[in-house]
């Protein structure tokens, strides 16, 4: 029984998040819907870098690198690319079937460039005689993920032969490459201006016999849970297969493990390549819910955010983290609130990091695997030490008689 | 029938000539000793046949297939498993998931009720079944050491390199890795066992191989080997500073 106190547990909280929309009524339901959503992004992201970190070994700081790439394949395919039953004859463009398919031409950031949108000169001629469609958003989502995947993929390979420090400088320098690329390529990616992307649900969405409309948080919400429910799913099957037991023996040992018949090559490139594929998909449905994207995603105190979220929750047990993320990213918002001691007034904004990197210091130095993974250990592994006692206990009076 | 041939050897670390032309033969389930004193070359050898490090030149041929320029777990599945010096559990996972990871490698469990099955046969062997469940940083010394040879039946290799199994070993348990050894001889199993334990090595081996900075300078029967002038100069040395067991 004791066994499958974190399973009721689970369950609980499982529906408790998905009632959570339908049940809260008050009048800040967007703000807290919101933090919400945002909390099941960073919960992919701790979720998936547990996998790769925890689990495998692999010390990565580009996880927010590859949510990027997802966030931007997306956001850029669905700025760029249009299909149209007439050419412009002015735009990039071929044959797709009885389409063309139309490729905007980069003008930049400043307004007064506008005109110089090719796609926007051939519509003014056209007068609205021809419909021209947009990059679906589920379709730039998937290429998104896949993107990432490849990015895991090439960034696995790469990395075959570091370790440790090594490892973790790489895939830092990976991430601010791309940091630095985006910012400095405005022409295309329209640098720290951010480009701009459709809503998730462009024309809203019909939900409980209810209309939402594209701007609604509660399709969103689903979404980004739904997301956040696969990526488990995936990682608790891969948690449980050969895959699973492969890469902790990677963790562990991987010259021990290579020694024993296991393709260390293989799985290492796995892992990086579902885990950054998981933080592609996360960034391209953030960056579709929150309509713009910029460098700033990038930013080390994002990845160090992750980091501290997975750590919190517990490094090597995915849920833990995803769970670890979710608690830290309500509690920051609602630490927000200042309040008055004696007359002083202390401004939460600063403290609640403060708070946080307390709690993250205590974590490292007392609870090395965190807080909330050992209470999961805890009751997994009920028993299993007075199996070993008793069985002690046996020998010990064998030897005696 | 188990054949390995190792053909002319060699190995450098920059001006370190460690192995220095090294070729024997493995013809069946032969139980063979390898000693030699420390920086002999015996670890460089055993990484050289597990994949680890590739040789300079030479040849290393299993079974008729050639394995020296293989990866280690290409190696493993040719059938040729290790143990290391310092033992090299997995500390984070429990001691059936040690056991499991080398058979879902290989693939030679049909289903996981056969695998547990044949997990806690070679735990019950091994005396320490009742540690399943266990983390294996939470076993002793002696008992990884055991843990390690039990991934290696589990594994099931023809050809089996024990490094140092003895060393810090509790009389108790020397016995379980003396039956385990004879055990997996019987099987049909080469063994190679790397000791400095004389007593234990002159005792099992059936065939003693001496190396000496990089040269294979014996290589025939224990006791014929014990006389050896090359084998007594290389421990006792012409200064006696070098001491055998």
């Amino acid at each position: 029984m004791r066994k499958r106190i974190p399973n009721i547990a689970g369950a609980i909280l499982l529906l408790f998040l998905l009632a959570f929309p339908l049940i809260y009524g008050r009048p800040d339901y967007d703000y807290i819907m919101h933090i919400m959503i945002t909390g099941f992004f960073y919960a992919i992201l701790a979720a998936s870098w547990s996998m790769l970190t925890g689990y495998a070994g692999q010390f990565s700081f580009g996880h927010m690198g590859f949510m990027a790439i997802g966030a931007y394949t997306t956001g850029l395919l669905c700025h760029y690319i249009y299909l149209s039953p007439e050419p412009t004859g002015i735009c990039w463009e071929r044959g797709f079937f009885d389409q063309y398919l139309i490729v905007v031409n980069p003008i930049g950031v400043t307004s007064t460039t506008l005109t110089q949108d090719c796609l926007r000169q051939a519509m003014e001629v056209w007068d609205g005689t021809v419909k021209v469609t947009k990059m679906p958003v589920l379709l730039g989502i998937i290429l998104g993920t896949l993107m990432g995947a490849l990015a895991g993929f090439l960034v696995g390979m790469l990395v075959l032969r570091l370790r440790a420090a090594y490892l973790a400088l790489f895939t830092l320098g990976f991430s601010e490459i791309l940091k630095a690329a985006i910012s400095a390529e405005i022409e295309i990616t329209r640098g720290q201006a951010g480009l701009e992307l459709p809503p998730l649900y462009p024309e809203g969405v019909t939900l409980f016999g209810h209309y939402f409309g594209p701007t609604a948080k509660l399709p969103p919400y689903y979404t980004m849970l739904a997301l956040l429910l696969l990526c488990l799913g995936i990682l608790a099957w891969l948690a449980r297969s050969k895959f699973g037991l492969f890469v902790r023996a990677l963790r562990e040992d991987q010259d021990a493990a290579a020694a024993l018949g296991v393709n260390i090559t293989r799985y290492k490139v796995l892992v990086f390549t579902i885990t950054c594929s998981m933080a592609a998909a996360a960034g391209a449905v953030q960056g579709h819910y929150v309509q713009i994207i910029t460098p700033n995603m990038l930013f080390l105190l994002q990845m160090s955010l992750v980091v501290a979220m997975a750590v919190i929750g517990g490094l090597e047990n995915f849920v833990a983290a995803a769970i670890g993320a979710i608690f830290l990213q309500v509690m920051l918002e609602l630490l927000r609130n200042s309040f008055v001691i004696g007359g002083i007034e202390v401004d939460m904004t600063i403290w609640r990091l403060v708070f946080f990197g307390i709690l993250l210091m205590v974590t490292l130095r007392f609870f090395r695997n965190g807080l909330i993974a050992p209470l999961i250990s805890h009751f997994r592994r009920s028993g299993i030490a007075e199996e070993t006692i008793a069985k002690r206990k046996i020998d010990a009076g064998g030897a005696g008689s | 029938m188990i054949h390995l041939g190792i053909s002319n050897l060699h190995k450098k670390f920059g001006g370190n000539h460690v192995l220095k032309g090294v070729n024997f033969e493995v013809n069946g389930p032969e139980l063979i000793g390898l000693i030699g004193p420390n920086g002999a070359g015996k670890t460089t050898l055993t990484n050289i046949l597990d994949g680890a490090i590739k040789p300079a030149s030479g040849t290393v041929y299993l079974n008729g297939e050639r394995i020296d320029q293989l990866p280690p777990y290409e190696v493993a599945r040719a059938g040729l498993g290790r143990t290391f010096q310092v033992t090299r559990s997995f500390r984070r996972m429990t001691v059936l998931e040690n056991l499991y990871v080398p058979s879902l490698a290989l693939g030679n469990a049909r289903s996981r009720s056969e695998l547990r099955e044949k997990a806690m046969d070679v735990l019950e062997f091994l005396t320490i079944e009742h540690l399943r469940n266990e983390f294996a940083m939470a076993l002793s010394g002696g008992q990884q050491k055991l843990l390690e040879l039990g991934r290696l039946l589990m594994l099931d290799p023809d050809v089996v390199i024990l490094d140092e199994p003895f060393a810090g070993v509790h009389p108790r348990l020397m016995d379980v890795i003396h039956a385990y050894i004879k055990r997996v001889n019987e099987e049909g199993k080469a063994i190679i066992i790397i000791s400095h334990q004389m007593d234990s090595i002159f005792s099992l081996s059936q065939r003693l191989l001496v190396l000496n900075f990089g040269d294979l300078i014996a290589d025939g029967p224990p006791e014929s080997v014990k006389n050896d002038p090359a084998v007594i100069e290389a421990y006792l040395g012409s200064h006696g500073d070098e001491v055998a067991a």
